[in-house]
């Protein structure tokens, strides 16, 4: 059972908490040790995580002691407590990605991510649940129980890294990783009150990560804050030989700007896309979010977009084909041990022609040629990350308007499409609650590589408003 | 009257023989919904794809080039 204490701790942001280690203020043990309290407390009721590692990161919290106390600190991360999503490979450790075909799988070594995460001092206590393979968006999963929303137990949480999200919203450590193809660190983010960020296509490593679609797979930190996302962005990011997709731009600070403002900035929104098919109160939160980033200095600029139809479709047949792709084996040899839903998405994907295929992936180099040239114009695009709330755990289908329920997949892909499609940086950001007191967050995406400037908007509009400060009650 | 479903059943199974991939038959009604609801899109993608202004447009697809000095030239 966690103490008043432990909440006091664990209401630390990232960043307080890393500073306060580092001054000796507060013990690594002690913030091991109230996550893993708080951890015990919630996650019967939630299934945020697969695996606990208890006494690892207990005895890691020790070295990690002794270390502060000789005058050693290995990063920024030193000594607070981490979650990962259980698709990112820890070494010897069983690492799922939320399927019963890996259950077993001990990976040889880490991933590139959990390496570095290790050496800035990062204490991994456990890997969170997921929906299967992270293929889809509810975090559903039939092997290692449903993940449930703490806002509303009865609710779904976002996936795929819906783990991720409950684990960061409860207080169950400090940050988590999780992983974005079609819109996975954003959904859960938003729909867990917390900041989330999908990085530019290949910022981030994907070695030793278990793929989901090659094209649009990235690695992305899920906070509480801004700047707690930003400390854990620098701590990944960066070029890779693993990985072959890995960019080698130089890497940002990406704490350096985060008080300067938005004054100047040129807010881009495509009104008849990104606010023409969302609940009417996700669509005033963030329309208020904009207000307010435009009384502290910055312009709106409404942009006409030729293009951005038919993203849906593309997201989809692509999502379909690479992961199709990656279990080709294992769906013809095991079919039975896939969940319902990620086999007939396995399998519709089998179906596809390879023409569309690669008509999709032309539409991705049109889409993107659009949205870089538009950003030569505004500094960033602002739109809802998804247009509706958490919706009961089991749902197939939404209402984003009433009396036309529609399909959850598409509906949930609507606005996190762009960036998974064209790569651009994409940052979720807190920006209200909706009547039932389920949180609603706005999407921020910016220009190749510059992600500093996201982590800026979201740290100015953080400073500005306290949705980020609620806590849920469970 | 209801209008045919894009693709049926029968469809599937062909698709399905054709991929090699083993398919219970009732899981090839509830295949042909879902590309009933995919395909008709992807099929207009396609068409807007093909139109004279995207001729030059290449697909964003993975080509890695290899570090050369790990390839030992």
């Amino acid at each position: 059972m966690s103490t008043a204490d432990d909440n006091d701790v664990l209401n630390l942001s990232l960043a307080a908490a890393s500073r306060a280690v580092a001054i000796g203020e507060i013990s690594p043990v002690d913030l091991v040790a109230a996550a893993l309290r708080r951890l015990d407390e919630v996650n019967g009721e939630l299934c945020a995580y697969i695996d606990v590692y208890a006494e690892q990161a207990l005895q890691v919290a020790r070295a990690s002691e002794s270390l502060i106390a000789a005058g050693h600190r290995l990063g920024a991360l030193h000594g607070v407590p981490i979650s990962l999503k259980d698709n990112i490979a820890v070494e010897n450790q069983v690492t799922t990605a939320g399927s019963r075909i890996l259950r077993d799988w001990r990976p040889a070594q880490d991933a590139t991510v959990t390496q570095r995460l290790r050496s800035t001092g990062a204490i991994i206590v456990g890997k969170t649940n997921m929906h299967e393979f992270a293929w889809g968006g509810t975090s559903d999963n039939p092997h290692y129980g449903a993940v449930r929303n703490p806002w509303d137990s009865s609710r779904f949480p976002g996936g795929s890294s819906g783990g991720s999200g409950v684990a960061v919203a409860t207080r169950t450590c400090f940050g988590a990783l999780g992983t974005d193809t079609g819109g996975s660190v954003r959904l859960p983010s938003a729909i867990n009150g917390i900041v989330g960020l999908r990085p530019t296509y290949g910022r981030v490593s994907n070695a030793g990560v278990i793929p989901l679609a090659w094209s649009m797979d990235t690695v992305g930190p899920m906070a509480r804050t801004v700047e707690d996302c930003a400390i854990l962005l620098q701590a990944v990011a960066g070029h890779d030989s693993r990985d072959p997709a890995s960019a080698s731009a130089a890497v940002q600070d990406y704490t350096a700007d985060l008080n300067r403002g938005v004054k100047g900035l040129r807010i881009g929104v495509i009104p008849d896309y990104f606010f023409a098919h969302v609940q009417p109160q996700v669509g005033i939160a963030v329309q208020q979010a904009i207000s307010l980033l435009t009384d502290a200095g910055a312009t709106v600029v409404e942009v006409a977009s030729r293009h951005v139809e038919g993203n849906i479709s593309a997201q989809l047949t692509i999502e379909a084909a690479e992961p199709s792709t990656y279990h080709h084996e294992w769906l013809r040899q095991r079919p039975a041990d896939y969940g319902d839903d990620v086999r007939l998405l396995l399998e519709a994907g089998e179906l596809l022609l390879a023409t569309q295929y690669l008509q999709a992936q032309r539409y991705r180099a049109v889409l993107r040629a659009e949205f870089v040239d538009a950003l030569k114009r505004v500094d960033l695009f602002i739109c809802p990350t998804l247009p509706f709330t958490a919706t009961p755990v089991g749902d197939v289908l939404v209402e984003i308007e009433a009396g036309a329920p529609e399909d959850m997949l598409s509906a949930i892909m609507q606005f996190t499409g762009v960036p998974s499609l064209t790569g651009l940086p994409a940052l979720s950001v807190p920006c209200g609650f909706d009547d039932h007191g389920l949180p609603i967050g706005m999407q921020l995406i910016g220009r190749p590589f510059d992600e500093s400037l996201l982590l800026q908007v979201g740290a100015a509009y953080q400073a500005m408003t306290s949705f980020h400060l609620r806590r849920p009650g469970v | 009257m209801m209008s045919e479903p894009f693709v049926n059943a029968k469809d599937v199974r062909l698709l399905a023989r054709i991929a090699q991939l083993p398919l219970d038959p009732e899981r090839e009604s509830r295949l042909a919904d879902l590309l009933s609801a995919w395909l008709p899109d992807a099929n207009a993608l396609s068409a807007k794809m093909a139109a004279p202004e995207f001729r030059e447009v290449l697909p964003i697809t993975l080509f890695a080039h290899p570090d050369h000095r790990e390839e030992g030239q």
